[in-house]
């Protein structure tokens, strides 16, 4: 127990309506409000799972998740996305980015659209940080 | 058969002596020579072999003279007969003649003058020939010119009929001559009733068919065609059908001849675009909705962890967080009164009013409002208007309300981007030939690519718990109501200018904006 999450979204109430559900078992919880803020602080503190917004300002979700992605020294951290966009639109635009690396982009650890429910939200994590 | 030296002669005389003499001298002149000296014998000879010229005495015995150059002509018409009379003998010459020989020599007669004779019956022979080889040549060239114009004819015929565009053509009168299927299936009139019977009035437009036939009167010299335009025909059953028309006044030699009109059906056209703004108008209502449902998704969020925090926070009876969670029930009640008071906004059934108006006053409205908040933030709020700007027909109240949106959200780009203290957003007004043209530009915050993508097609914001993301897009519905357009430039970091431009000319479009 006790592993660190970082929770990325650029609206605050997300941030501490997640933080407290994982408080709940034991987590370590840490918020970003963009794409760029994360990245500096997944690389001072490499956190064990990230929760993602998919549209936020400066950097998005989609870039981030991709950046991430392709980077050796990050990739292995699993990612759940958080969104109100659907699993679909999401994949759509990591398509739309793909023009852009050879590498496959592999699909999310757990994709949850908002609202998040706390008791099956905390049973995705929990596959996550045991 | 040598043309110009025929070898058969036939000589037909009654006087063996004068016989032998022809005989020589044509032999010696290269004649393949016949002789015979009655009718009888002659006429057995000329129905069973073809001589190129007979010399005939018409006295014979046996039968008369007459009697072979009647028959050689029936026979062998192309024989030519040369008379050999008595001196003096001219009537039967005459007579000869009107039987068709071609020449006659007198007895007693010189060698000078059968040599002539024959010459000429020769050279007669050779024009035959020549003749009758023109006239076969001429035949078949008749012959392939007609087999062309009937072709011809026949094609362009098709080609008329075939044309998807109506075609009708009228003679130098407005007579309707030419009247293709498609025409028919526009005007809705059998072609019997229409050709060689209507004159092009009972088709065309009032105004279109009086200045054709003006034009076919040649009271308007200049060779231009009626340049395509959008008409109104109404139809045999009255129905009102638009078309797309041009016509021209059809010359040659100088006069008038005719004229034609092409009519290209645009009732396909018109109901496609009916279909196509149909369909339009339901992508973005089912896009719209998305973006509600999106919003609401996020708000709902808010809602439901505010209630989450809240309870987990009154579980450990920490205060600290109690408080944030009942903030962000606020906040996010909030929000749902801001969505729908926008939405409101945006659905409203406010009529638009045009009028002609001055878009500086409006600008100048705008700025007024705004100027206390650019105050507040230390924010210079500058404006470049044209002097020269003529009023145009336009909703005042809808403008002022784009505008007002554009200069907020230009304002709340500089407050969110403050890393400057130059910060500005300046309003601009200037034309062109055909539009005004008003610019707003800041040198905020700026935008990336992925945004710019997004302004306008969804119900996107950047700004977080406080815009809906509907005023760019009733912004949008406004400048499109007014026929205008909205273009934007932006860089990130470095700020972002909005070009609207209203047509000059362009009547807005009807009540309501359909």
């Amino acid at each position: 127990m006790g592993k660190a999450v970082l929770i990325v979204d650029d609206d605050p109430d997300i941030i501490l309506y997640v933080s407290t559900i994982l408080e709940k078992i034991g987590c370590h919880t840490s918020g970003a409000k963009n794409g760029e803020e994360a990245m500096n602080k997944i690389k001072q503190n490499r956190p064990d799972l990230i929760i993602l917004d998919v549209v936020m300002p400066l950097l998005s979700g989609v870039k981030l998740y991709r950046d991430l992605k392709v980077s050796e020294k990050f990739k292995s951290i699993p990612i759940i996305i958080l969104s109100g966009i659907s699993k679909q639109t999401f994949l759509d635009s990591q398509e739309a980015l793909s023009e852009f690396t050879d590498q496959p982009i592999p699909e999310p650890s757990a994709y949850v659209e908002k609202p998040p429910e706390p008791e099956q939200f905390t049973k995705i994590v929990q596959r996550f940080v045991q | 058969m040598d043309p110009e030296k025929p070898r058969k002669i036939l000589v037909v005389e009654d006087d063996s002596d004068m016989l032998l003499g022809l005989k020589k001298l044509l032999t010696k002149e290269g004649y393949e020579v016949e002789t015979s000296g009655d009718g009888i014998q002659a006429s057995e000879l000329v129905r069973k072999n073809f001589y190129s010229i007979v010399l005939l005495d018409l006295k014979l015995p046996g039968i008369d003279g007459f009697e072979v150059l009647k028959l050689i002509k029936e026979t062998r018409p192309d024989s030519e007969v040369i008379i050999i009379t008595g001196h003096g003998n001219l009537d039967t010459a005459i007579q000869a003649l009107k039987l068709n020989a071609s020449d006659f020599i007198t007895k007693p007669f010189m060698k000078e003058a059968i040599l002539i004779a024959l010459q000429r019956a020769n050279e007669k022979i050779a024009i035959k020939k020549k003749l009758k080889e023109y006239t076969e040549t001429l035949e078949i060239k008749v012959q392939a010119a007609i087999v062309e114009i009937v072709r011809r004819q026949e094609f362009e015929r098709r080609l008329i009929q075939s044309s998807i565009d109506g075609i009708v053509g009228s003679d130098g009168e407005g007579k309707i001559v030419i009247y293709n299927e498609a025409a028919e299936d526009i005007f809705g009139f059998p072609p019997a009733e229409v050709l060689q019977k209507k004159n092009i009035n009972a088709l065309y437009p009032a105004p279109i068919a009086e200045k054709i036939q003006r034009d076919l009167a040649g009271q308007i010299a200049p060779d231009k065609p009626l340049g395509w335009k959008e008409i109104t025909i109404s139809n045999r059953q009255g129905e009102e059908i638009p078309v797309r028309f041009s016509g021209n006044i059809i010359r040659s030699n100088g006069g008038t001849i005719g004229s034609v009109g092409f009519f290209h059906d645009l009732r396909q056209v018109k109901k496609l675009e009916q279909e196509l703004i149909r369909s339009e108008r339901q992508a973005a209502i089912g896009q719209t909705m998305a973006s509600i449902a999106h919003y609401i998704k996020n708000i709902l969020s808010g809602l439901q962890g505010g209630i989450y925090v809240a309870n987990t926070a009154l579980e450990k009876n920490d205060m600290d967080r109690f408080k944030a969670g009942w903030e962000m029930l606020q906040k996010n009640t909030n929000r749902i009164t801001t969505l729908v008071k926008d939405l409101l906004n945006y659905s409203r059934a406010r009529d638009p009013e045009y009028r002609m108006a001055s878009v500086n006053e409006i600008v100048q409205e705008v700025q007024n409002l705004i100027e206390p908040r650019a105050r507040e933030y230390n924010i210079k709020l500058t404006r470049n208007l044209d002097p020269n700007l003529p009023p145009i027909s336009l909703d005042p109240q809808g403008i002022h309300n784009a505008l007002l949106n554009l200069v907020s959200n230009a304002l709340d780009a500089c407050i969110s981007g403050r890393e400057r203290d130059d910060l500005e957003v300046k309003i601009t007004t200037a034309q062109s030939n055909k539009s005004l043209i008003i610019e707003v530009s800041d040198n905020g915050a700026g935008m990336d690519e992925e945004v710019k993508k997004q302004l306008f097609t969804s119900f996107f914001s950047t700004k977080k718990g406080k815009g809906t993301g509907l005023g760019l897009l009733t912004t949008h519905k406004i400048i499109q109501e007014h026929r205008g357009t909205i273009a934007v430039k932006s860089e990130k970091g470095k700020g972002s200018t909005f070009i609207i431009e209203l047509p000059k000319a362009e009547k807005a479009m009807n009540k309501g904006g359909q």
